[in-house]
Order: structure tokens, then C-alpha cells, then sequence
């Protein structure tokens, strides 16, 4: 097995990585923010010692590279991603694409130098790029806009890397959770179409990747391309066939389409009419409002009026249900009890919680938690690995590679 | 129902019955008046003159204690139910030392000849004159038309009638930082500085969801209060929260307005923007929409819920719900504005014209009703568009 993958990585890795090298810069011409003013020297802002603005040979650029793997892989979990922010944010200046060039070479000599023994060092080190861009995104710091690029495709390469060069479902399944990981943070931060690429690629990678699909149809959803967010959820659901959130969506989306049809409609409300009776989380009085909605839309008022009563008997807590209900009823001429759904439903302690129609227009952090874990686990089971292949790899000399700030 | 009952004692005549007081104190009812129809929540005003410290005053309705006041204004919002049925208001002052003193009204049934009042027609009208307000006008310089056909008034004044305000205020997560929900506090805090006795006001800070509210109440602290506790946070649910407003005015008095603050459109309501449309077409209250835009034109926008299309549609007929109930929208381009836009609105609401007229072609068929004002002078008159016959 080891002979298998040291051979495969020799012969793969520069192909690859190659590949990847192309991809960085279309990646960083397509999603790249606006190129900020070239640093200057500045006094350190990290534990690296770092300055703005200095200029890091490429030898410098490995040993320092090396390092903060040493710390990352020696369990510096703190650490070892802030070490590699100031590393990449202080060799890569947005106005000068050789930068980026130079600091993907430097870090692929240490990787090419590590993963020659063991590919599986690939994955922590994979995680320890998601976790400085994860960083990157929820500090907010946006000065370093081709940094946070390039360090969010070397995880996404590295994951595929690992997956192409392993070819076991296991490498597949934990690359895919990497994508859908990475797609979710972008996702977050309303960065729609890389993070659709990313889950495009984690369900090649893993046909039963759930969160990718979702991600995928919620993406499609919210740029109203209703067919596709159908195409997508209809193979999530041959997966995971009472996903709920993924059942509402589908009865949502199924009567967006632009050309529904009557059995369309039927399907939905089934769905729907399915999840109001019996789903107990957020999607139970979400499912009830839409179905309410259906048959609103479908001129059956009584039926509207009859699934919000019931809806309130699960749900008396929901103070949307009781005032969908008051608009149902003044229209059918019941005013008074309309006023007095109105009413009760200020006697309903203001809640704290996001309302389930707000979570269903929200990328939740905790939909990626799956994804996060299985990486995590992955990463930290790997660890000693990573710590073996750099002692064993320490009394090389530093690559020089012919490029630098 | 108070205000009422209070407008009908000034044409009716006051009837307070004699409250058997002692030497020392002295109680009133002031609100309700005797021989008038009370229903839903109803004021009560009690006023205690004496030289003995009141330790409390009571109010009772038809025996059943309603309320307890320890300090004054006496004043109690009850809500005495729908029946159409006699009801006596009793209220007891307790003095320190022990002594009491009553004071009784006894208000009665609805009759059917004030049935009809329900038909009045009440119109708020904004006039100007080469772009200021015009305030010298008489009844005689109105002329109004439902469907065409001139209608005679009936009522006329300005500034007389109390305000029953909704403040619903967007408090969702764009609100937070930049001090905006302070900015808020202060805007509202102005309307509600600018509320005279009798006027009363309900405040709504919403997002997705609704975050703090009030009841109606003239009580400015209480107003004052909640309106400092709340944090900025989650979407925004325009139609659900405008619609719930419209409802609850429904059954009071007064001029009745909502005055809607927002940094943006509608994302994740229940209902359409056409509910609160034909909620507004329904009612008799002025929608008032301060927009903060920041100096920009609306964007279209796209959510999970609905596409640039559909979101646009909403913006288009939640804006057509505010101009037909005759108020208007503001749009402000700094947070630091929205004091001052919340005293213009109070201040054209207190320069509004009330006028009221019987519509002589009702049919009660759900149809619509086009109202048109005129100004003799040729001022701009600006009111409710129409209303729904029903």
C-alpha cells in the first residue's frame, strides 16, 4: 500500500500541482477583491517576526513554511494558523502576481519534500490552510485579498490532490467534506459561485455528500434557478429520503418551477402536508406556512384556515402562524377573531431565536458542523504523521526556487 | 372607545354622577361620561382632589375590580369586552389614614341610530400651498367626492382629534453598529416627546421576528422604556409586522397612523405585501414609511423567498399601501436624519385637516371607493385615495 502511494505521488504530484497552479490564478483573476496598495515595511505583527512589506527569499519562505507545519503538526492549534496568515500575507502583494507564484512554489517544495513518504500528511496539512482561511473570513480582514485566495485553493488542491492520489472512498469522503467545509465559509460570506464550485466537486467526490448537495440546491435556490435547485434536491433525496429540510425545499421549489404542472403542485402539497403533521424542528411551522400559502394561492381558503388552526395546536409558540391566520380569516370576513389572533399573538413572549423563515434565508454555520468534524478528526488522527515526515525530512537543505518578492 | 365617549359628551352634555365623598377627599370620574355606549378598551380618568395624601384609587366595572393606582394621573386602560350592554364604572379613593371616597357612572347600551356613525368617513387631508402647509382653511374650502359624487361634510377640525400611533421600527442585524439603534431610540423618542395628553402610542421593534413591544398606552415612560432594550439582530418581516400594525388600529379611535421605520424591504414575511395593502385599503389608518437609503436608489435583490422580480413587485405595492392610506415615505440618507424625520411626521399629522362626511352611495358589496379632495385656491390636498366598501 505504501509502495503503491509513494509511487503514485511521485508520478502524480507535479501534474497535479501543476494543474492546481493554473487553477490558483484563475481563481485569484476571477474571485479576487480589489487589489490593495502595495505594503511597506512595517514593524512585526506576528509571532513569525514578520514586517509588512518585507521582502522573504524563497529558502526563507520553506524554513518558515516547515516550521509552522512543525507547530501545526505538534498541536499548536492556536498557533500554527496565525503563523501561516502573517507567512502568506506578508509575501503576497496584491499588485504583483509573481508573489503569489512565489509563495505557491516555496510551499509546494516543502509539500512535494514531506508527502513523498506518506500521502495521508496531506490532509492535516490541507486543514491547517482551511483553518487560516476560516480565520481569515471570520476576522473580517480583507487586506490581503490573494492570500485568503490562494490559501483557500491550497486546501481545496490539497484535498483533491489527496483524493486523486489516494483513490480509496475513505481519501473521497474526506475531501469531500473538505470542499463542502470551504464552501460552506464561503457560502457565509454570500460568496455564491466558488462556493457552488466547491460543492459541485464535493459531490463528485462523495455521491452521499448531503451538506454539499444541500449547499449546492440552496445556492441554485437563491439565484432563483428553481429547476436546478429541484434536479439537485431529487438526488439528495434519493440519499437521504427524509431529510427534512431538504423535503421543504424540494415542495418549495417544485411549484417555483417555471412550467409546473398540476402534478407538480400535488407532490408539493403531499410533502408539505407530510412535514406540517409531523416534522417537530424549524421546518414544522415553516412547512405549515407554505402549505397555508398553497392552498391560499389555490383559492381554498377554508383549507388554509383549517392547516393554520392545526398548525397552531403544534406550534402555539409562533406568533407568524397566529397572524397568517388573522389575514386568513379578516379576508373571509372574520374580523373579531382576527383581532384577537393579533392579539395573542403579542401575548407571546418575544423570542431570542431566529424565526424559522429567517433560518431557511440563512446559511447556518451548524449544517457544515458534520463536514467540519469528519475533517477535523481526519486532521488531528494525522498529525504524528506530519511530525515523522518533517523530522525525517529536516536535514534536507531548503529548495531554492528562483522567485521572490 | 374612550375618545368617543369623550366626543360625545361634548355634544351630549356630562352626566357624572355625584360621588359620595368625604370631608377630606374628593373623587371624579372624568372618562367614561354617563349615558354613552363604552366597548374594548376603554380609558378610564379619575381625578382626586383633597388635602389628605391618597394612598390608592380603585376602579371597578359593573363590581369586579379593574385596576389599582397608587399615585396620579388616575387613569386606567380597561378593556370592558364587546358586549353592547350597561356598565357601571365605580372608582374608590383610600386614603392614608383609612377614609374612602366613590365616584359612579353608569354608561349604556348603543343605540341604533348611533349604529350609523359607523359609516363616517373620516379623512385626514394634508394641504399645501406652494410647497408649505396651509393652515387657515375652513370647512367651506373642502369639497370631497366619493366615487364622483360630491358628498357633504359632516365634520371638520385640526389637530383635535388624539393620535393612536404604531411606531414599528426595523431593528434587524443591518441596524447594528454605526449607533443606528440609537438613532432609532432618539427618532422614536422625539415622535413620543411630541405626544400630547390623550394621545397614545404602541411600540414595535421588530426583524424576522418581533423583538419588544408595548401596548397602546399614553404612558410616555413606558414607551421611553422599552424602547432602550433591545439589540439589533436577525432579517426583516415588513408585511407581517405593517399588517399586524393595521389590525391592532382597527379597533380604536383617533387619528390612527403607522409610522414605519426601515433600512430595507421586505425578505421574510408570511405574508405578501398585497395583504397589507388591501389591510390598509380596509382601514382608516395612515401608513407613514421612512426609508433610510443611504443616499443611494433602492437595489433590487434576490433571497431564498423570492426573486428580483417578486421583490421588486413587493417594494411596488407595500409603497402603493402607503400612498393610498394617504400618508407617505420618507426617505432619509443618514440614520442622524430619522429624528427629525419622526417630528416632521408628528408635525404634519398635527396639521392635518380632519374632515367627515357620510358617503351617500355605500353599498356595502366589497367594491372600491375613490376619494378625491379639493381645495378651493387650488392648494395640493393630500388623503386616503379611497377606501373598500364593506
Amino acid at each position: 500500500m505504501c509502495a503503491r502511494i509513494e509511487s503514485k505521488a511521485l508520478l502524480g504530484v507535479p501534474a497535479v500541482w501543476l494543474a492546481s497552479a493554473v487553477l490558483l490564478v484563475a481563481s485569484q483573476i476571477a474571485w479576487a477583491q480589489a487589489p490593495a496598495s502595495p505594503p511597506e515595511a512595517g514593524p512585526s505583527a506576528g509571532s513569525l517576526g514578520l514586517k509588512a512589506g518585507e521582502e522573504i527569499s524563497a529558502g526563507r519562505i520553506q524554513e518558515l513554511y516547515r516550521r509552522i507545519l512543525s507547530d501545526w503538526s505538534a498541536g499548536k492549534v492556536d498557533q500554527a494558523p496565525d503563523e501561516l496568515i502573517e507567512l502568506e500575507s506578508t509575501v503576497v502583494d496584491d499588485g504583483e502576481p509573481k508573489t503569489r507564484k512565489a509563495l505557491f512554489a516555496a510551499e509546494q517544495a516543502v509539500i512535494h519534500e514531506v508527502a513523498a513518504n506518506d500521502l495521508e500528511v496531506l490532509v492535516p496539512i490541507a486543514m491547517l490552510h482551511h483553518e487560516a482561511y476560516r480565520r481569515y473570513l471570520e476576522r473580517g480582514s480583507y487586506e490581503h485579498p490573494q492570500a485568503m485566495v490562494h490559501t483557500r485553493t491550497m486546501a481545496r488542491d490539497l484535498g483533491v490532490l489527496y483524493w486523486e492520489q489516494s483513490g480509496s472512498e475513505g481519501a473521497g469522503l474526506v475531501a469531500s467534506r473538505l470542499l463542502t467545509s470551504l464552501g460552506g465559509m464561503l457560502q457565509q460570506f454570500a460568496q455564491h459561485l466558488p462556493a457552488a464550485e466547491l460543492f459541485q466537486q464535493a459531490v463528485e467526490l462523495d455521491a452521499r455528500n448531503t451538506t454539499a448537495f444541500l449547499g449546492l440546491a440552496t445556492i441554485y435556490e437563491k439565484n432563483s434557478q428553481y429547476e436546478s435547485t429541484v434536479k439537485v434536491l431529487r438526488r439528495l433525496l434519493e440519499v437521504d429520503p427524509q431529510h427534512a429540510e431538504a423535503r421543504l425545499r424540494f415542495a418549495v421549489n417544485l411549484r417555483r418551477q417555471p412550467h409546473a404542472a398540476e402534478a407538480e403542485g400535488a407532490e408539493a402539497r403531499k410533502v408539505l402536508e407530510e412535514l406540517a403533521a409531523g416534522e417537530a424542528s424549524w421546518i414544522g411551522p415553516l412547512a405549515v406556512q407554505e402549505l397555508a400559502r398553497l392552498h391560499g394561492d389555490e383559492k381554498r381558503a377554508s383549507e388554509a384556515e383549517k392547516v393554520l388552526r392545526a398548525g397552531l395546536e403544534r406550534f402555539a409558540g409562533d406568533v407568524r402562524l397566529h397572524i397568517q391566520l388573522a389575514a386568513v380569516l379578516d379576508r373571509r370576513g372574520a374580523q373579531a377573531e382576527a383581532t384577537a389572533l393579533v392579539e395573542k399573538a403579542l401575548s407571546v413572549p418575544p423570542s431570542r431565536e431566529a424565526s424559522s423563515r429567517y433560518l431557511y434565508n440563512t446559511v447556518r454555520r451548524e449544517a457544515f458542523d458534520e463536514a467540519r468534524t469528519v475533517i477535523d478528526e481526519s486532521s488531528r488522527s494525522r498529525l504524528s504523521v506530519l511530525a515523522l515526515a518533517l523530522s525525517g525530512s529536516t536535514s534536507q537543505q531548503p529548495q531554492q526556487v528562483e522567485v521572490g518578492r | 372607545m374612550r375618545r368617543l365617549a369623550i366626543y360625545l359628551a361634548v355634544a351630549f352634555g356630562l352626566g357624572i354622577l355625584p360621588a359620595a365623598a368625604l370631608a377630606q377627599v374628593k373623587v371624579q370620574i372624568d372618562s367614561p361620561t354617563a349615558d354613552q355606549p363604552v366597548f374594548g378598551p376603554t380609558s378610564v380618568m379619575v381625578e382626586v382632589q383633597g388635602a389628605e395624601p391618597v394612598d390608592r384609587v380603585e376602579v371597578f366595572v359593573d363590581n369586579q375590580l379593574k385596576g389599582t393606582a397608587k399615585a396620579p394621573p388616575f387613569n386606567f386602560q380597561i378593556d370592558v369586552g364587546d358586549d353592547n350592554v350597561r356598565r357601571e364604572f365605580r372608582a374608590v379613593a383610600h386614603t392614608k389614614t383609612g377614609k374612602t371616597a366613590t365616584s359612579t357612572v353608569v354608561t349604556v347600551p348603543v343605540e341604533i341610530t348611533e349604529v350609523m356613525n359607523i359609516k363616517l368617513k373620516p379623512l385626514f387631508v394634508t394641504v399645501t400651498r406652494g410647497g408649505r402647509r396651509d393652515l387657515s382653511l375652513t370647512q367651506e374650502d373642502f369639497q370631497v367626492f366619493d366615487n364622483g359624487t360630491p358628498q357633504d361634510l359632516v365634520t371638520f377640525g385640526r389637530d383635535e382629534l388624539p393620535l393612536t400611533a404604531v411606531l414599528l421600527l426595523d431593528t434587524s442585524g443591518s441596524m447594528v453598529g454605526g449607533n443606528r439603534v440609537e438613532a432609532v431610540r432618539k427618532g422614536a423618542q422625539a415622535f413620543i416627546d411630541g405626544m400630547k395628553p390623550m394621545d397614545e402610542a404602541m411600540l414595535a421593534l421588530f426583524s424576522d421576528r418581533l423583538l419588544q413591544f408595548t401596548p397602546f398606552t399614553e404612558d410616555k415612560s413606558v414607551l421611553a422604556r422599552d424602547l432602550g432594550t433591545v439589540e439589533a439582530a436577525g432579517g426583516t418581516a415588513v408585511n407581517d409586522f405593517l399588517y399586524m400594525s393595521l389590525k391592532l388600529l382597527e379597533g380604536r379611535n383617533g387619528q390612527r397612523v403607522v409610522v414605519l421605520f426601515s433600512d430595507g424591504s421586505d425578505v421574510h414575511s408570511v405574508l405578501s405585501a398585497s395583504d397589507a395593502l388591501w389591510k390598509a385599503r380596509t382601514g382608516q389608518a395612515l401608513i407613514y414609511w421612512i426609508q433610510l437609503t443611504g443616499g443611494e436608489k433602492r437595489k433590487s435583490f434576490v433571497s431564498a423567498w423570492r426573486d428580483y422580480k417578486s421583490n421588486d413587485r413587493e417594494y411596488e405595492v407595500l409603497e402603493k399601501a402607503v400612498v393610498e392610506s394617504g400618508g407617505r415615505i420618507e426617505r432619509i440618507d443618514r440614520i442622524e436624519d430619522l429624528e427629525a424625520a419622526f417630528r416632521g411626521i408628528l408635525r404634519e399629522l398635527r396639521e392635518q385637516y380632519a374632515v367627515g362626511y357620510y358617503p351617500s352611495n355605500l353599498k356595502g358589496d366589497g367594491s372600491w371607493h375613490k376619494v378625491d379632495v379639493r381645495v378651493r385656491g387650488g392648494g395640493r390636498a393630500r388623503t386616503r385615495e379611497g377606501y373598500v366598501d364593506y
